[in-house]
């Protein structure tokens, strides 16, 4: 156990090495000069060479990736090149709405598409299924963005039930938190209802129908317990697509998260800003997926002989 | 299967988009702008915010998104598939090596990772499908790897290798053909997802650039119209809707085609 586990942080700690370099480097390859995007064209020789040598740019580039490390180690990803802010302030600030968001939708989407996928699997039928898999399909199809506009129209427009996009109240959140929703929504259908329908047709349950035991402590105590375990560990997978969905529905309801200060930061070149929030998520998602599979070492014994 | 039919109308139609239109995606054309045009008349969709005939941005957008769609998935396809095979065959280092480079690709989140490369990379209508291949290739590599692992102790390939078959040869020959249907699959499903993604970056702004006609950047531009206009808005995404339902319809009915095959 203690194997797997050690071995396992050490994947962990050398993903997010291999993420700071890829960042690092291709942070250096972008064609802005830092120095001008900070002092602004205007800028005599002078106070660009002072910048450049204030942020240690002329040091051979090993030195700067180890002032890099350095610096991530202390929880410093640099200062804005626009607004002269550190950057962990300004995800410390806007973290908090992007997390709202997405672990609302994430968990009316995760139960709603638990609910819809136990309720299909339990009635199996060659028809549902097919009926499941070419909603869910059509359903993943639909992009997001698109989607937050019309329901934008709907029920903010033509109903006049909620707000147009903005942030402060319940209502603010709904409409949002209900576009990220549905994507969640069909994937975890699909996911459940293929997965517990697999649970139901394997031979312990048709044991425990042939012992007689009823349907609904069949299903609970015996296929949930079982199909719960992947099921679960795909919430914590699926941090890293939630991010991007995030991402364009800040952008459609002026939702103030970390998403649109990302893209926004794309189009000034502000990299600290973009190449600080990129390496933000990466560690959440390196977190959460090695909470995962150290859970799921756990549950499942199997694993670990593994 | 009527995924088939749709990937094919859309084919169609961005091939022939200059004989189904008589107008120019990117020219205004209205006399004299006075707000967008509903749909009827001289423009069977209507006109946009800039005067522009909307059918005419929705056929020409087709060709962006399926030239697009289609770069990105054959990078992402050549990529993975090599990185697959390499990995799968020869194992040990190499193969612990590699897929710890697939971990890394799939630990940053797509749309922030394509971000980012959009910083770096001018946006041109090359350079946005590479960005969108090079983030997309984890899926065909996992799976052309898994399948090879599974292949490669068959028994002709015993028999190649002890006939003095070399390595390359044994990868091109035998493995390749043998992970083909999986990878054809991949390929359907990879690019629906290669269009989706690119609508995705063209609402933001980072997609292919004007004046190009692309679905994704159709629908940012008039945003703030749709209670004017709504139409402007819901017909690019219908489009968009329909060309990744497309494209995942024809994934799945492969997928149920090989699996009936198999039993």
């Amino acid at each position: 156990m203690t194997g797997y586990l050690v071995r396992r942080i050490l994947r962990a700690i050398s993903t997010l090495l291999g993420t700071t370099l890829i960042l690092f480097l291709l942070v250096r390859v972008v064609p802005a000069d830092p120095a001008v995007s900070i002092a602004g064209p205007k800028a005599d020789p002078e106070t660009l060479a002072a910048i450049r040598k204030d942020l240690g740019l002329d040091d051979p580039l090993p030195v700067q990736y180890g002032r890099y490390l350095w610096q991530l180690a202390h929880a410093d990803l640099g200062r804005s090149y626009l607004t002269g802010r550190r950057v962990a302030d300004v995800i410390g600030e806007r973290l908090p709405a992007t997390a709202l968001l997405a672990l609302t939708s994430l968990g009316l989407g995760f139960l709603a598409g638990l609910l819809v996928g136990m309720v299909t699997a339990a009635r199996s039928g060659s028809r549902i299924d097919v009926g499941v898999l070419l909603a869910t399909l059509i359903g993943l199809s639909i992009p997001t963005f698109w989607l937050a506009n019309l329901l934008i129209y709907a029920f903010g427009y033509r109903l006049r039930l909620l707000p147009l996009g903005g942030y402060g109240t319940l209502r603010h959140l709904i409409l949002p938190a209900a576009t990220l929703a549905v994507v969640q929504f069909f994937f975890y259908a699909r996911f459940v209802h293929t997965t517990i329908g697999a649970t139901l047709a394997s031979d312990y349950i048709r044991t425990a129908r042939a012992k007689g035991v009823g349907p609904v402590r069949l299903y609970i105590r015996h296929a949930l317990r079982n199909a719960l375990i992947p099921i679960v560990t795909l919430l914590g997978l699926d941090i890293a697509a939630l991010m991007s969905g995030v991402v364009l529905t800040e952008t459609v309801f002026n939702w103030p998260g970390l998403g649109r200060p990302a893209v926004q930061a794309v189009f000034s070149l502000d990299i600290p800003v973009v190449a600080g929030t990129v390496l933000f998520s990466a560690t959440l998602v390196l977190a959460s997926n090695l909470v995962v599979d150290l859970l799921y070492g756990v549950i499942d014994p199997r694993v670990r002989r593994g | 299967m009527p995924g088939l039919v749709i990937v094919a109308a859309l084919a169609m139609i961005a091939v022939c988009a200059p004989w189904l239109t008589p107008y120019d995606p990117a020219a205004i054309v209205v006399e004299h702008y006075t707000g967008p045009l509903p749909p009827g008349g001289n423009h069977p969709l209507g006109t946009d915010t800039l005067g522009r005939d909307v059918w005419a941005r929705l056929a020409y957008g087709a060709r962006t998104s399926l030239f697009v769609g289609g770069i990105a998935m054959a990078a992402s396809l050549l990529i993975g598939v090599s990185i697959g095979l390499v990995s799968g065959y020869f194992g040990g280092w190499v193969d612990a090596g590699l897929m710890w480079l697939v971990d890394l690709v799939l630990t940053m989140p797509t749309l922030l990772l394509l971000i980012v490369l959009a910083t770096i990379l001018p946006p041109s209508i090359l350079t946005i499908p590479l960005v969108i291949g090079v983030v997309g290739w984890t899926t065909f590599a996992r799976t052309v790897r898994g399948e090879v692992l599974s292949l490669k102790e068959r028994d002709y390939l015993l028999a190649a290798r002890a006939l003095g078959a070399s390595d390359a040869r044994i990868i091109t020959r035998h493995l390749l053909p043998g992970v083909l249907p999986g990878v054809i699959v991949l390929a359907a499903l990879g690019m629906s997802g290669a269009i989706g993604l690119d609508a995705g970056l063209s609402y933001l702004g980072l997609g292919v650039p004007l004046p190009t006609a692309s679905w994704g950047r159709m629908i940012s531009e008039v945003q703030t119209y749709f209670a004017v206009a709504p139409w402007l808005v819901f017909l690019p995404g219908v489009a968009i809707s329909l060309a990744v339902i497309g494209f995942n319809l024809v994934g799945y009915g492969l997928i149920a085609r090989i699996e009936s095959r198999r039993t």
